[in-house]
């Protein structure tokens, strides 16, 4: 009993250190560019998609097809913005279109997904193998080594914001887009560099997780519901309120599947998102905005 | 003077457009096929347009409709099997349980900023599918992963509608769907209607001269909720069988491409779009999935290149500008005087 709890937790801790992940990289794009991304998810899937593409062609290892995949997703990212969401922005209502745009590229990218790689769900080999055994309680060290590469993405992510000078310019440009423009700094390259950054971050995110939830064409969904929840739980525009939060609810999510069965875990999500939108609408630790 | 002949405009398009489609049956009745996919036009012309009411208008950005439409249709899919009551009263009973649900989800929306609401209500959408198919689900009769078959069809008098004769369901659509669409004719040129136009256009200008929208867009989401359940009702009972892959995002994106195409805020928009759609939809059945991965594709380039949709291009006057409605007013005077 005690080490099947055990067992849940750190399932939670793992899963809550991917979704850390994810929903930063959601509250970056709607923190700097104010554009809700409906086509998060489909990005998520995306990552599984492209390591699935080259792994099962036995390209080479994680080590060689990652790298690729983080250029693919960060091109992919890229060319949303460019292509999509920047010719709407001089437009009236704009956050609407760019709300409808993404919501038609996410469905165009799920069902580019079935087209080609049909409806079944795919698989991807581990990242890594073998167990550690602590005197009867046994971890898959593949847990251990998400919850590292998760926690060093993220870690990365942050001082990549805070100290070098294009991180500074997204921060710059979601604090006061104008005064950001008045000391020279090239706003939209900072949205699509945002949305590149965003889109290579749950793109890993489902690269992690792949090997445990696999890959399906409509995957994606859950992921976008979670991202924003955590985002809306920790508080908007506060990375480590939604590092919080991203723990607390993946801790959640193990609990609920572990008690009540996974069919109920996203019932959890629901009620954690409306439970706080009425209680404290700007979240743990964040501000209206 | 010119202010009434454009309201009468878009309710002269829709009866218009009704009464072509009314007379189609004299051509096509034998064709079954034909029958059905005009049926299914008007079921989602109704979706398609509520949708538009309180997206368009009330400018909530919800994404629960298909949600909506499947609680109609299971509500009264069960009530009738259950209960034993005619399929009439349960569609009726479908509209007032899923209006009631629509306040329900809008009460907490409607506190919240654009993309909440699109969250939470697309949440909405995303849990009904685990619920229908959980064991509460099934004990309130869903079926659970099964699904529901055998609805009822609709009974008048001593005649049962038959799914080989689609006449009689034929001309219910039109009637069900014009009332429905009317009631949304009526609300967009209420006060309330006027008011959304003014929030939309003037936010701070509107809550200046005292128009408190919220009351009115609470009502809105709970008759857009409702004119959906009631149809989705009628959907059951039509299509006889109910399963969870009606929540599939399918029909989802064919709903966007209705009201994208159709253009967003421009009534009776989203009813053209609606028929369009599912015209194109059947006309490229033949390339399976990738029929879907057109829509995805043609909803982006719509809304880059078209927002106004097809409205923008067959009419594109002032809409609800006041600002030109005035210039008109003005400018006719000044041809009486001269």
């Amino acid at each position: 009993m005690f080490h099947e709890l055990l067992d849940v937790l750190l399932s939670g801790i793992t899963n809550g250190a991917v979704y850390a992940v994810m929903a930063a990289g959601m509250a970056l794009v709607y923190g700097v560019t104010k554009v809700f991304n409906f086509a998060y998810g489909s990005f998520y899937s995306m990552g599984g998609y492209l390591a699935y593409a080259f792994l099962s062609r036995h390209f080479g290892g994680y080590a060689l097809v990652l790298p690729i995949v983080v250029l693919g997703l960060f091109i992919a990212g890229f060319g949303t913005e460019r292509l999509i969401i920047r010719p709407l922005r001089a437009k009236k209502d704009w956050e609407m279109l760019a709300l409808m745009a993404t919501l038609g590229l996410a469905l165009l990218l799920d069902n580019l997904y079935l087209v080609v790689f049909g409806p079944f769900v795919k698989s991807l080999p581990p990242l890594f193998t073998g167990m550690i055994d602590l005197s009867g309680f046994v971890i898959a060290v593949e847990d251990i080594a998400i919850f590292l590469i998760a926690i060093t993405i993220m870690s990365s992510f942050m001082l990549f914001l805070n100290h070098t000078r294009i991180g500074m310019a997204v921060e710059a440009v979601s604090q006061d887009m104008i005064g950001a423009q008045i000391v020279g700094i090239h706003k939209d390259l900072v949205f699509a560099l945002t949305f590149a950054v965003s889109t290579v971050l749950v793109g890993i995110g489902g690269v992690l997780l792949a090997p445990k939830y696999f890959v399906s064409p409509l995957g994606g969904w859950e992921i976008l519901v979670k991202a924003w929840v955590i985002t809306a739980f920790g508080g908007m525009g506060s990375v480590k309120g939604s590092l919080y939060a991203a723990f607390i609810l993946g801790i959640v999510e193990a609990l609920v599947g572990w008690q009540f069965g996974f069919t109920w875990t996203l019932f959890a999500w629901f009620t954690v998102l409306l439970v706080t939108l009425i209680i404290k609408p700007q979240g743990l630790m964040g501000t209206w905005g | 003077m010119g202010l009434s002949m454009h309201i009468r405009k878009d309710l002269r398009i829709l009866i218009v457009l009704f009464i072509i489609v009314s007379i189609l049956p004299l051509f096509c009745h034998a064709n079954l096929r034909v029958m059905n996919i005009l049926i299914t036009c008007m079921i989602w012309a109704v979706v398609a347009a509520s949708w538009d009411l309180i997206m368009g208008f009330a400018g909530i950005f919800t994404f629960g409709q298909v949600a909506f439409f499947v609680m109609g249709a299971y509500a009264s899919a069960i009530v009738t099997r259950t209960l034993g009551i005619t399929p009439w009263l349960g569609i009726l009973f479908a509209g007032t349980l899923v209006g009631g649900i629509g306040i329900l989800v809008g009460l907490p929306c409607l506190r919240l900023k654009g993309a909440y609401i699109a969250l939470v209500t697309f949440a909405v959408h995303m849990i009904l599918e685990p619920f229908l198919k959980s064991s509460i689900g099934k004990a309130l009769g869903t079926g659970g992963p099964q699904g529901i078959i055998s609805i009822p069809p609709f009974r008048l008098g001593s005649y049962t509608y038959s799914s080989m004769e689609l006449m009689p369901w034929f001309y219910t659509a039109l009637i069900i769907s014009f009332i429905a669409l009317f009631v949304i004719y009526k609300i967009i040129h209420s006060t309330w209607g006027l008011a959304f136009i003014a929030v939309r256009d003037a936010e701070d200008f509107a809550s200046c001269i005292g128009i408190n929208d919220f009351k009115y867009k609470l009502a809105v989401f709970g008759i857009s909720a409702s004119l959906t359940g009631l149809i989705g009702g009628f959907y059951a009972h039509f299509v006889g069988m109910l399963s969870t892959r009606t929540l599939g995002l399918d029909l989802f994106l064919i709903l966007l491409v209705m009201l994208v195409l159709g253009g967003i805020g421009r009534f009776p928009g989203a009813v053209i779009g609606a028929f369009i759609t599912i015209l194109i939809s059947e006309l490229l059945r033949p390339l399976g999935t990738y029929r879907l991965l057109i829509f995805g594709a043609l909803v982006i380039i719509l809304v880059i290149y078209m927002p106004q949709g097809i409205s923008g291009l067959l009419f594109p006057l002032e809409g609800n500008n006041l600002g030109t409605k005035l210039k008109r007013i003005r400018l006719k005077n000044s041809q009486k005087k001269s």
